[in-house]
């Protein structure tokens, strides 16, 4: 039985392979040389330079935040390596290294257009990110028929430097917190995204990040702004090699929604989540967020957390413009010995301006799950609305589920209600399932899913099938 | 019946322990015109063991209100419930803390905990952080918070009634303190002053 | 005195900028009995809200006139005090309320404005026992807090017990029957007829035709699309349902 067991839960991250490809390094550990070095290796501007270098001086003055509920190891920064690229080949410059295209193909991420133009693969467009650069964007002249700008960072600073400069860091200054201090100074690729005014985007965006080098970390930025009245939806995959270590992964998302603008952003986590003794995993410590910035713009999380040693994400929303709306859904699970803390702010400073918190803890194994979250009414934000709904699931006796919300109001118009529960697995659907044939891990991977339905069902299609299996597969060897 | 305690008049102690079976039911009161500031944890170390706590804030004016409970089911069986209920009006200030925590052995617990409030005016201000530590796996276990302002259909209801309006807006807030208001005695309708 | 309690003219009202009645005109005269029937949407419930003074709704032109006052320039309680009730589709809740409370509120507050005395505590009591004689209504009614934990049939019954509490010059009965079971309309029905007088008057608003086979109109309007398409007789509840609101056309 317990070989069995050991079986399943080895094999349970099927993502868990390296890719063999050459590649090259900047040199191990973080200073002010590190960061000319990579901003070099990139051909940046000045203004981008003195950008990294301020956040640098500014993370330096900087202590890791400890108000999380978790037991977070200690990082030597000076211990990773913070640029990491495959080498391109000088004979064919703009192809794809056929193992990299062949690891993205394994990963089910379609990279040729023609495949998914003749149906056979999902209509998305996707810019792959492999350690510390964008391999390739697809659909990128589709998207430009329409002024939609989709491409990597890097080519966004050389193509579009005005608008990066417009926008970056307006949503998440340098200094915000430690993490995003440190990823503004390091940052090395990710996705940009402009949709033009009036455009809907004609297919789904997505950025899918790959770590593979060993010792290194994965630090990309990723910047969305939807201008007046456009609407897009966005997808966020990643996944990382089973090691022994931990990698570090820290990540910002920036995204600016104007008036009458409709943003959904989608993630599936999928880090490497370390093995079943808790030995390595990425340690996911991000900060995403974004302004509705317009009257009546929208914006939409939705996140399926099943990866990652720890994390710690707060994907959030400054509600400024009258009337604009945004939703925070979630699913997050833990398993072994994972932790999370993750959750949502939204912020109200706008008249008339709603939001709606729906998250979903799963804990197992000896995992620790918390939702952390602040609510806050301005006192401008008259009439506001916010309802925020946040349930845990224990399964088996030795893990934790944790709520920390804030709820802040300063409007006497402003309406801010909170519920939360938290209950173990039912053991009547358990044995219901079982007196029907139906075995107990598969019985608890049926449950959670009907638990999480209320959020797997606004991921878009393709994402929601691979969020179930993932569901199902974190957990694996969670019933002894 | 209910011990009824006037936060910053009566003494209250800091913590209480409740052992096997024992049981403790109390109602914390912040009278308007007083800053107040409560603090208390309960532990519950035996099996069996009940907690049933209330608290009412009536803030009119510059009143500065803290309440911050600590609930601990250290053994298993427990219940405990909390429910809190406020008004804040005027340039008062209302925070309210509290966190029910359920060690790994403590299964078979049950706890809830409320708070909900009224926020009366453009000057005041409330924060509440309900906060749930779960280590056991066999409890029920839920906090639910609101901050909000009363209900315009239930004022128009008393007013198509001939129920002039600010006498329907001092209903209206009896109405919504009468859980916690129902536990206390009589006198308190004057001293929190809604003379019955 | 003139013969006309309620003159509504040309009455356009929404809520939230649009408009839902386009230009209402309706008379009622003391002591009668006026139903309000249309298809759902039709404006029936507005036209109560409008009339009682609901926030939210909007009067963009027209002209109410109840017993020589001009109502729609009085406040809800006012409007209540000169003797307009509204029995409410959806009766609200009030918890930590108790029936006996609020009532005695509404009751002082209406005898108050007429420049009458309060009524003294056992006064009141008697009054409350009287009228709740008069609905069957069990004792315990009084002390269960406002419409909390009442089912359908009990929350309309207390509308009508509240209606004999205030002695209204005009009731409007919005959707009063909908979700009772023909027992307890025969209740509510039986309430309402034996609380009307020669002075007193109603407007029903209904859906349906089987309330009115209880408490018999001597009017009925066709409400459609926010215009009254239709005035006649008792004669019309049985074309209404023969044919259906679609036959009735102005």
């Amino acid at each position: 039985m317990d070989e069995a067991l050991k079986e399943i839960t080895s094999k349970q991250y099927k993502e868990g392979f390296v890719t063999d490809v050459e590649q090259e390094y900047v040199p191990k550990g973080l200073s002010e040389a590190i960061i000319r070095q990579i901003s070099a290796i990139k051909g940046e501007p000045q203004w981008l330079l003195d950008f990294r270098l301020d956040a640098f001086r500014k993370w330096q003055q900087m202590t890791p935040p400890t108000w999380g509920h978790l037991d977070l190891p200690e990082i030597d920064f000076q211990d990773i390596i913070y640029y990491a690229a495959p080498k391109k080949d000088s004979e064919r410059p703009k192809e794809i290294d056929p193992a990299l295209a062949e690891t993205f193909d394994k990963l089910g991420i379609p990279l040729s257009e023609r495949e998914v133009l003749a149906g056979v693969k999902s209509k998305v467009a996707v810019d792959a990110v492999f350690d510390s650069v964008s391999v390739t964007t697809t659909f990128r002249k589709t998207l430009a028929e329409k002024g939609i700008i989709f491409c990597s960072f890097s080519e966004a600073v050389r193509d579009y430097p005005e608008l990066v400069r417009k926008y970056l860091a307006t949503v998440v200054p340098a200094g915000d917190n430690f993490y995003a201090a440190l990823n503004s100074a390091v940052f090395s690729d990710g996705s940009f995204c402009y949709i033009p005014k009036g455009v809907k985007c004609p297919m789904d965006l997505s950025s899918y990040f790959r770590i593979n080098a060993s010792g290194t970390g994965q630090f990309e930025r990723t910047l969305i702004v939807a201008d007046e009245g456009s609407q897009v939806s966005y997808m966020e995959g990643c996944t990382a090699p089973m090691r022994d270590e931990h990698q570090l992964h820290a990540a910002v998302v920036e995204i600016v929604v104007e008036a009458g603008a409709d943003v959904r952003y989608s993630t599936v986590q999928n880090w490497y989540p370390g093995d079943e003794h808790g030995r390595g995993g990425i340690l996911n410590l991000v900060t995403k967020r974004g302004i509705c910035k317009g009257e009546g713009s929208h914006l939409s999380w939705t996140q399926v957390e099943t990866g990652s040693a720890i994390t710690w994400k707060y994907p959030s929303t400054i509600l400024k413009g009258d009337y604009s709306s945004s939703e925070f859904y979630s699913v997050a699970l833990t398993n072994n010995y994972q932790q999370a803390d993750t959750g949502t702010k939204m912020i109200h400073l706008g008249r008339g301006t709603k939001s709606r918190i729906i998250s979903k803890g799963i804990s197992a194994g000896h995992s620790q799950n918390s939702y952390r979250g602040l609510v806050q009414m301005n006192p401008a934000a008259e009439g506001a609305r916010n309802y925020s709904q946040c349930d845990s699931l224990l399964i088996g006796s030795l893990c934790g589920a944790h709520t920390f919300p804030v709820i802040r109001n300063s409007c006497p118009t402003a309406i801010v209600e909170h519920e939360a529960t938290t209950s173990k697995i039912s053991e009547d659907q358990l044995f219901y399932c079982n007196q029907r044939g139906i075995a107990p891990e598969e019985a608890v991977g049926l449950i959670v899913n009907g638990y999480a339905k209320e959020v797997l069902q606004r991921l878009p299609m393709e994402f929601a099938v691979e969020a179930q299996k993932l569901l199902s597969v974190s957990l694996e060897g969670s019933i002894g | 019946m209910d011990k009824v305690f006037v936060i910053g008049r009566d003494e209250i102690p800091s913590k209480v322990v409740l052992g096997a079976g024992e049981s403790l039911r109390a109602t914390f009161v912040a009278l308007p015109g007083a800053s107040a500031h409560l603090s208390l944890t309960v532990e519950l170390t035996g099996e069996g063991a009940e907690l049933d706590a209330a608290g009412l804030f009536v803030c009119r004016e510059a009143e500065n209100v803290s309440i911050e409970m600590n609930v601990r089911h250290l053994a298993g069986r427990c219940r405990s419930n909390q429910m809190f209920r406020g008004i804040a009006d005027g340039r008062s200030r209302v925070r309210f803390n509290g966190l029910i925590y359920v060690e790994q052995d403590a299964q078979k617990t049950e706890a809830y905990q409320s708070c909900h409030s009224l926020l009366l005016s453009e000057g005041a201000r409330v924060e509440t952080d309900p906060q749930l530590e779960i280590y056991a796996d066999d409890v029920v276990c839920s906090h639910g918070a609101a901050i909000g302002y009363p209900s315009a259909d239930e004022l128009f209801y008393m007013r198509s009634r001939g129920i002039p309006e600010q006498e329907a807006r001092r209903l209206q807030i009896i109405s919504f303190l009468s859980p916690v208001l129902s536990r206390l005695p009589e006198e308190f309708y004057s001293l929190i002053g809604f003379q019955s | 005195m003139s013969d006309i309690l309620l003159d509504i003219r040309d009455l356009h009202a929404g809520i939230e900028g649009k408009e839902i009645l386009h230009g209402v005109n309706l008379t009622i005269g003391y002591g009668e009995i006026h139903a309000v029937m249309g298809p759902n949407g039709a404006g029936k419930s507005t036209l109560g809200a409008v009339l009682t003074g609901r926030p939210g709704y909007e009067v963009t032109s027209g002209t109410v006139t109840f017993a020589g006052r001009d109502l729609l320039a009085m406040t809800p309680e006012e409007r209540s005090w000169a003797g307009l009730f509204l029995s409410f589709q959806y009766p609200i809740e009030i918890a930590g309320v108790t029936m006996t409370n609020f009532l005695k509120a509404a009751v002082q507050a209406r005898r108050k404005a007429a420049g009458l005395p309060e009524l003294s505590a056992g006064e009141f009591l008697a009054l409350m026992k009287q009228k709740m004689a008069l609905l069957k209504m069990k004792p315990e009614f009084a002390k269960r807090e406002v419409n909390v934990g009442f089912s359908g049939g009990e929350k309309k019954r207390g509308e009508i017990f509240q209606m004999a509490m205030l002695e209204p010059v005009l009731s409007i009965l919005d959707e009063t029957d909908s979700g009772l079971d023909v027992d307890a309309l025969k209740i509510v029905a039986d309430g309402v007829n034996s609380l009307r007088t020669p002075e007193t008057s109603a407007i029903i608003i209904t859906h349906y035709q089987k309330l009115l086979e209880y408490i018999v109109p001597d009017v009925v309007h066709v409400l459609k699309e926010g215009r009254i398409v239709k005035t006649a007789g008792r004669e019309l509840v049985d074309v209404i349902e023969n044919e259906g609101f679609e036959a009735i056309n102005g």
